[in-house]
């Protein structure tokens, strides 16, 4: 359960990561249309949040303790807010559709709680792969794993 | 305030209870005392001023509040109740709130995803399964926190939990008694007789065209986007011939605003086939309303017409007049279509223009130079229409708007959405800041020409999650329902129809109904106080409350469908029948 721990939360951080490329391919998309952000929206509302019940529900089986469960329930809430986010920005518009300084403002809270979740589920792989994994402090400093800072 | 900002406001507060309540137990499990009740009180507080705003949108329309006082109200009672006294005896260990704490904020979450997901109207089913996700979530929990409760205490949890995710997905998924669309052909053609004296030949297909001084992929008729402009005498009998030459999709014609017998409407599935490449379709009809109006395909309707496939219809009452320029605003790959016409017009000429908007959101158009009156909306003359200065005007998706002048020696320019699209000369003017005209307060009144009503339909437009296809998806709901699965709404020959459209969600819905006319009563409770309005195509904004009639006098089968079109692809279409 610990390595499926590993995996799962791995793979959400994956799909985060596609989930700002996405974010930048519809971004840069001409022209400029609502299916430039199909991707975005598919992953956003479909994988991410599946990646991230999962990992969720492998830290509870993991028995791993209540504050990497409590950190791995965390995103749920936040991936929810963000169609949300999206949703009231979009809303935000004048009457013939042009955006309002306070509709970029919601909007921008959209990148902002994006980089929140991401923040907080590196928190948990971290926390997972210990639990797996356990090194003693001493030779965690001598023997640096790929991919994590030396 | 809006109800439309009420209920932005409602949502950013509900997300704000949610949060203080799970945040406040996730410290206390954390043993952050300051923390945790910190946003406990941002919790309570938010709850509170979640009252005032279910109580005054209750007071807009009970559509706007319904789950939130059947479902969110219990739940956020029981969220306070349990979270609360628990509090008060303030425990040495902050943790012994932890699971009071979470599951208040379980119980708002829920509640907050059945207004997201589900809306209106308030079902038990929606109902249980919420109260069934709280139990089932604070039951992990207490597993998770170490919490022992009694045997009976997890008995009695599993037991209601169990019970009320059957009955909630029982009562959520089974089929609703919404009949499915009967793919018959409307009633028998009422094809006249007359010898056509207008013959027109539409041709669809791929092609390239010029927008915005670039060449983009269209789908076009004749090659051409806007298709070409077909104009009409009144009196004339119009013979239009549909060819497909390559679009894949099927294409129809439909005479958008024109009140054509049903066979004549170009509805895929309801009123004819679509046709298919290689195949074609003779439409005919008698051109007796004079006025603005444009034609589209309704095969795919969201892509055909985004991509191209449309065109102007104007019928006149007599010989052209004055100049009558026509103006079918599109945006086509991202680019504005038309492009900015620049002609000079001798002073003292009657100028109309003829205001179109083809695209799927609302444009602003605004005439500089000239006091201006609009004649007509939706190709039927106001009443009484005065003159207007720097005013600007808002198009729904699909509606018109003619405005007349005439020519001064000055020049004279439209701008759309600040783009200045037609002009007589170089007039350097910001239009931004002009005020919005309210066709409700325009022009001179007149009574209602029926007293009685003899159908009543409430529509209530929403966004939910509709489960009753393969791929689940967010649709955009009439009455919590999306098409194919929206109750059709049937009515008589001769009866007077009324609908009250209500958007509770958060974007405009620009309601059409095929083939009728309706006319304006009220807006959010507020008689029209101007001209009578004969409108096709409106504009729903977020929070209103429309009340519109009509006479059901054109038999048949009839699309009742948001115009934005992607709106319509999502699951805002329902059908309007007689019997």
């Amino acid at each position: 359960m610990r390595k499926a721990l590993v995996v799962v939360s791995a793979l959400l951080l994956v799909a985060f990561a596609v989930q700002f490329v996405l974010a930048a391919v519809g971004g840069f998309t001409r022209p400029a249309g609502e299916d430039a952000y199909a991707l975005h929206s598919v992953n956003g509302m479909a994988i991410i949040p599946i990646l991230t019940l999962l990992t969720a529900v492998f830290a509870a089986l993991a028995k791993a303790p209540g504050k990497l469960i409590g950190l791995a329930i965390l995103p749920i809430g936040l991936v929810l807010l963000q169609p949300l986010i999206a949703m009231l920005a979009e809303a935000s518009t004048d009457a013939s559709g042009v955006s309002t300084p306070l509709g970029l403002t919601i909007g921008g809270l959209h990148a902002l709680n994006g980089i929140i979740a991401v923040h907080v589920v590196v928190g948990v792989h971290r926390a997972a792969r210990e639990l797996a994994d356990p090194v003693p402090a001493d030779a965690a400093r001598l023997v640096t794993r790929e991919g994590e800072p030396a | 305030m809006t109800t439309g900002s009420l209920l932005v406001a409602d949502l950013v507060i509900a997300v704000l209870a949610t949060a203080g309540w799970l945040g406040g137990g996730a410290a206390s499990a954390a043993r952050r005392r300051p923390l945790a009740l910190g946003l406990t009180a941002v919790a309570l507080l938010a709850t509170l001023a979640r009252a005032i705003t279910i109580t005054a949108l209750a007071r807009a329309g009970w559509w706007f509040a319904a789950e939130k006082i059947l479902i969110a109200g219990p739940l956020s009672l029981a969220a306070v109740g349990v979270a609360g006294p628990r509090l008060l005896r303030a425990p040495g260990d902050i943790r012994a709130v932890a699971l009071p704490l979470l599951f208040a904020g379980y119980a708002t979450s829920s509640a907050l995803l059945v207004t997201i997901l589900h809306g209106y109207p308030a079902s038990a089913g929606a109902g249980l399964l919420a109260v069934a996700g709280v139990v089932a979530a604070t039951a992990i929990s207490a597993r998770a926190l170490g919490a022992r409760p009694s045997r009976t205490v997890s008995r009695v949890a599993l037991v209601v939990a169990v019970a009320a995710l059957l009955t909630g997905t029982g009562l959520t998924v089974a089929p609703g008694a919404a009949p499915a669309v009967p793919h018959g052909h409307g009633p028998p053609a009422a094809r006249i007789a007359d010898e056509p004296t207008r013959r027109f030949t539409l041709t669809a297909g791929t092609a390239t065209v010029d927008a915005g001084g670039r060449n983009v992929a269209a789908w076009a008729f004749n090659g051409q986007v806007p298709g070409p402009e077909l104009t009409a005498t009144v009196g004339d009998v119009l013979e239009v011939t549909l060819r497909n030459r390559d679009i894949e999709r099927g294409v129809t014609v439909h005479w958008h605003g024109y009140d054509v017998p049903n066979d004549q409407d170009g509805v895929p599935g309801v009123t004819q086939a679509a046709v298919r490449p290689g195949q074609e379709f003779v439409y005919r009809f008698r051109a007796d309303q004079v006025g603005t109006y444009w034609y589209h395909t309704h095969s795919a309707s969201d892509v055909g017409v985004r991509m191209g496939l449309y065109g102007v219809l104007v019928v006149r009452p007599g010989p052209a007049t004055g100049l009558d320029v026509t103006v079918p605003v599109h945006t086509l790959a991202g680019r504005q279509l038309p492009a900015p016409r620049v002609e000079r017009v001798e002073p003292g000429v009657p100028v109309r223009l003829r205001l179109i908007n083809t695209d799927s959101t609302t444009h602003r158009y605004a005439v500089a130079g000239t006091p201006f009156r609009v004649a007509a909306i939706d190709g039927v003359d106001l009443r009484g229409p005065t003159p207007l200065v720097d005013t600007a005007v808002l198009i729904p998706a699909g509606g018109r708007y003619d405005m007349v002048f005439d020519a001064p020696a000055t020049p004279v320019a439209l701008f759309v959405d600040g783009r200045a699209v037609y002009s007589t000369g170089p007039v350097p003017t910001a239009t931004g800041a002009w005020p919005v005209l309210d066709p409700l307060d325009y022009g001179a009144t007149a009574p209602v020409p029926w007293s009685r009503t003899d159908k009543t339909f409430t529509l209530v437009l929403d966004r939910g999650l509709d489960l009753r296809r393969l791929l689940p998806r967010y649709a955009h709901t009439v009455n919590g329902a999306a098409d194919p699965d929206i109750p059709q709404q049937v009515v008589r020959l001769g009866d007077v129809v009324r609908f009250t459209i209500v958007n509770r969600s958060q974007v405009v819905h620009p309601w059409h109904l095929h083939g009728h006319h309706v006319l304006v009563l009220t807006r959010d409770g507020k008689p029209a106080a101007g001209s009578p309005l004969w409108l096709d195509s409106f504009d729903v904004r977020p929070g209103e409350v429309w009340e519109v009639a009509f006479r059901a006098d054109n038999p048949g089968m009839w699309a009742n469908h948001c115009h934005n079109l992607a709106h319509a692809d999502a699951g805002m279409t329902l059908h309007l029948m007689y019997s």
